[in-house]
């Protein structure tokens, strides 16, 4: 265009205004011809067709503006059952736990010098299982929730010594004790080679100050029949060279009369009734051999009638100290309220 | 022969064509040096009517010269048979025969080589990149498949939750705000990290992967369970399962990709050259000025910082101090406690000259010997993305608390005020600040806020990010959901991201 063509753009018409728009325009043109000519290459190439998409997918990704979904169509909160691999001990957890499992794994927890110096002494190869159980431990610990900072608990459960847990045990709820109903064998096995076998210790490992270790290696020969391999009884069995001895061999070994301390069972005691038995054996003595009738009862499911719920003890208590009217429930529930009484206070 | 391509090049590929093809590139398509600039200006006019302009073609046969628009090529053509004629504007080859652009795979490899050639020599370190075109494989591939995944604006492609892996929601709203930085975005997605690092330990690496999971279409929330664990293991000091700050955060994950990429080999120890792409993007100049109150010698430095801390009103010391024991309830005149502090305020406050007391003397330069004096900061380097920090805690003897004081921050901010050259302009006497509009470097537009419930000890963090320009999303772990920018602006915000406007070559 030439510069005598321009119109007019106002008043002050100069020469450099007329000049400015001259070679702004050129550089519009210039730019429209470099896209005309990519659109044209495009076209005759055959690849132009690429910039488009189909309407499936523009639906598919369309954001959604409503109340109670997120911009997916999805409704909150049903990501409940996320899980994820650890990278450093491989195992699945939980997505919302990852955090704290990932602490302890990697050694930076508060609990973690503890767990260090256990393994430290224990001079051993960390097993799953061991490892397991030590997470465990402190999950199960009811009162070492994270979200509870103004526990008094909690600062003095810091102050342990020799890497034990000295204030721990005795605050545990006596009902959160392990639980055997919800193990698998391969937990339940894990438990009885590592962990504390002492009937009702929810210390699930070696180190429960509640127990001597001789207790422990009298409870686990007694249940499982032949003692450990290592002259040392808190090392980790390899879980996969023994089994547990079904049902029958462990009632078997509760007929075992050398034991001066089992007390002489009932003559009528008939299978539906074994476990009410056994733990009012339990009640009369309280020889490890026979609190390991608890952990059998639980192991032998089949031969008993369904294990009984684990009440808190403070229920149990409260059924126990019932008024005659109740007192035939009471009775029913009183093995468990003596047992309680025997337990209760004394560990 | 391509389908782009015609036969009718065949007369034109005779005896040393690629040499002739490439001069009148060279010549007069991409004039690379200054000589072949000039001589394209001489030369190239039309050889009938004089014009420079109307899409000059140059004939492929012989040296004619001639415009398009006036179809003056086309007779020359016509009368001496001459059928190909080359566009001196982008280099496409016009055959007259076809009547229209033609595309031969051989000519275009010439153009393409001399193109680079010219650039190389006009722009010394440009990274040449070509665009992607498919292969005929690929192009049939794609004709085959015709869904598509492309992001329009009201597309979710981009957005995707983060699961809280247990008090992690500081490092959520982090994340969110870091993949929703573009020009971070950009060099992810467009595969510019090259891991030399043996290990699978390169957080590099992971923040890629992190972008590929954004981009990737799936609607369920990322569980950024490895993020966590190199963090973790990269920066000691933040391990632990404990609620967490995010800003701390921030300079962490900064620090450790910073020092990731110098594991890559990639240039000596040397921090005030580092080329990383944490460092070019957050990375500013903080130049802080020491004034002796008695020669008024300024002793300068400047320090690298990748965020700004401001102090807010609310808490025990005061907001405007100018002078110590002063109440400084006025700054200039202008009364500052009508409506609601600002950002500006903030900013402001942060650049004021402090007089350092008495009991803080320096030693003077020129004086040689301890004098009073004042500090001042001012921005000397303004970083791309500027992340400021409100610090909205109060750790007094008397009290520990958070200040919930509201802050109103802008969508648009110009840092004009608060450099370093603007204070110097004020100093010489140039108190009228004229506005230049045209100068667009300081300009910055809000992108990410990061916001906090709760007290001290306890709460919980969300963000708002900004994705498509004025689309605004609050991203709560898992949840992301629309929101308004009247939402973004009335939050109380913790952590503002600001992203330049304009991005200069340098």
């Amino acid at each position: 265009m030439k510069m005598e063509d321009m119109p007019l753009s106002g008043p002050d018409n100069t020469r450099l205004e007329a000049l400015v728009h001259d070679i702004y325009s050129e550089l519009v043109d210039d730019a429209c011809l470099g896209l005309s000519f990519e659109v044209h290459r495009a076209v005759k190439q055959g690849y132009f067709f690429l910039d488009e998409t189909d309407q499936e997918s523009m639906k598919e990704f369309e954001i959604v503006d409503q109340p109670g979904v997120d911009i997916f169509g999805q409704v909150y909160n049903q990501w409940k059952n996320k899980e994820c691999e650890c990278p450093n001990c491989k195992r699945l957890i939980a997505a919302s736990r990852f955090a704290p499992h990932l602490e302890k794994c990697l050694g930076m927890g508060r609990n973690s010098s503890r767990i260090a110096n256990r393994r430290l002494a224990t001079n051993n190869t960390m097993s799953k299982s061991e490892s397991d159980q030590e997470d465990n431990d402190d999950l199960n610990d009811n009162d070492w929730s994270y979200g509870n900072q103004t526990s008094p608990r909690r600062s003095k459960s810091l102050k342990h010594k020799n890497g034990t847990y000295f204030f721990r045990c005795r605050h545990y709820n006596y009902s959160s004790g392990i639980n055997y109903e919800t193990l698998g064998p391969d937990e339940v096995r894990s438990v009885l080679t590592t962990g504390c076998v002492m009937p009702r210790c929810p210390g699930r490992s070696q180190r429960c100050p509640q127990h001597t270790d001789e207790q422990r290696r009298a409870a686990r020969v007694f249940l499982l029949g032949r003692p450990p391999p290592l002259p040392d009884v808190d090392a980790v069995m390899e879980s996969d060279t023994f089994d547990i001895p079904d049902g029958q061999s462990l009632m078997s070994r509760l007929q075992w009369e050398d034991s001066p301390d089992v007390s002489p069972t009932d003559s009528a005691s008939s299978k539906a009734t074994c476990c009410a038995q056994n733990e009012a054996k339990t009640l009369r003595s309280r020889s490890s051999a026979q609190k390991m009738v608890f952990i059998e009862n639980k192991l032998n499911v089949k031969h008993c009638a369904p294990p009984r719920k684990l009440y808190s003890s403070r229920t149990r208590y409260a059924l126990f100290r019932n008024t005659a009217e109740r007192r035939g429930e009471a009775r029913e529930a009183a093995r468990g309220g003596q047992f309680e009484d025997v337990m209760f206070g004394h560990f | 022969m391509s389908p782009a391509g015609c036969s009718h090049v065949n007369g034109y590929k005779v005896e040393n064509w690629k040499q002739n093809l490439r001069v009148i590139y060279q010549c007069f398509v991409w004039s690379g040096t200054a000589e072949t600039r000039r001589r394209k200006a001489k030369s190239c006019i039309c050889h009938m009517c004089g014009a420079h302009l109307n899409r000059l073609h140059s004939c492929l046969y012989c040296v004619f010269f001639g415009c398009f628009t006036k179809k003056h090529i086309h007779e020359h053509a016509k009368s001496k048979r001459h059928n190909l004629a080359i566009d001196l504007l982008y280099g496409g080859i016009y055959c007259f025969v076809c009547q229209d652009y033609i595309y031969d795979k051989d000519m275009e490899q010439i153009a393409k080589e001399e193109q680079r050639k010219a650039w190389k020599f006009a722009v010394p370190n440009l990274l040449t990149y070509t665009t992607w075109e498919p292969t005929k494989r690929e192009l049939e591939l794609l004709r085959h498949n015709p869904k598509r995944r492309k992001i329009t604006t009201n597309c979710t492609i981009g957005l995707r939750g983060l699961i809280n892996l247990g008090n992690t929601c500081f490092m959520n709203c982090i994340v969110q705000a870091l993949t929703h930085t573009p020009l971070l975005r950009d060099f992810f997605l467009s595969d510019r990290h090259k891991c030399e690092m043996q290990s699978n330990s390169c957080l590099v690496c992971e923040m890629s992967q992190l972008f590929q999971e954004f981009y990737s279409g799936h609607r369920s929330p990322h569980i950024p369970f490895r993020l966590l664990h190199l963090v973790w293991t990269h920066a000691r000091h933040l391990a632990g399962y404990e609620q967490q700050d995010a800003h701390e955060f921030l300079i962490a994950a900064l620090d450790v990709l910073h020092r990731h990429w110098d594991d890559n080999g990639k240039k000596a120890n040397n921090p005030n050259h580092c080329n990383c792409i944490i460092d070019q993007i957050f990375t500013g100049g903080l130049q802080s000025d020491v004034t002796c109150q008695v020669c008024h010698g300024v002793s300068t430095t400047i320090d690298p910082f990748w965020d700004i801390s401001l102090d807010l009103p609310g808490s025990s010391t005061p907001f405007w101090p100018l002078s110590p024991g002063g109440d400084g309830s006025t700054v200039n005149g202008e009364s500052h406690m009508t409506g609601p502090t600002t950002l500006t305020d903030c900013l402001r406050r942060f650049t004021r000259p402090e007089h350092l007391g008495s009991s803080a003397k320096i030693k003077c330069g020129g004086c040689h010997s301890y004098q009073e004096s004042t500090k001042q900061l001012t921005m000397k380097k303004l970083p791309i993305v500027a992340c400021f920090h409100l610090k909205r805690f109060e750790h007094s003897a008397k009290l520990r608390r958070k200040i919930t004081t509201y802050v109103s921050f802008p969508l648009e901010l110009d840092m004009t005020p608060f450099m370093a050259s603007s204070k110097e302009s004020r100093m010489n006497g140039q108190y009228q600040q004229t506005v230049d509009i045209l100068n667009n470097d300081n300009k910055y537009s809000l992108f990410a806020v990061v916001n906090h419930q709760g007290t001290l000890e306890s709460g919980h963090y969300t963000s708002f990010i900004r994705q498509h320009k004025d689309q605004w999303f609050k991203c709560d772990d898992a949840i992301i959901t629309k929101a308004s920018i009247k939402d973004v602006l009335d939050s109380e915000g913790y952590l503002l991201f600001y992203h330049k406007q304009f991005l200069e070559y340098e």
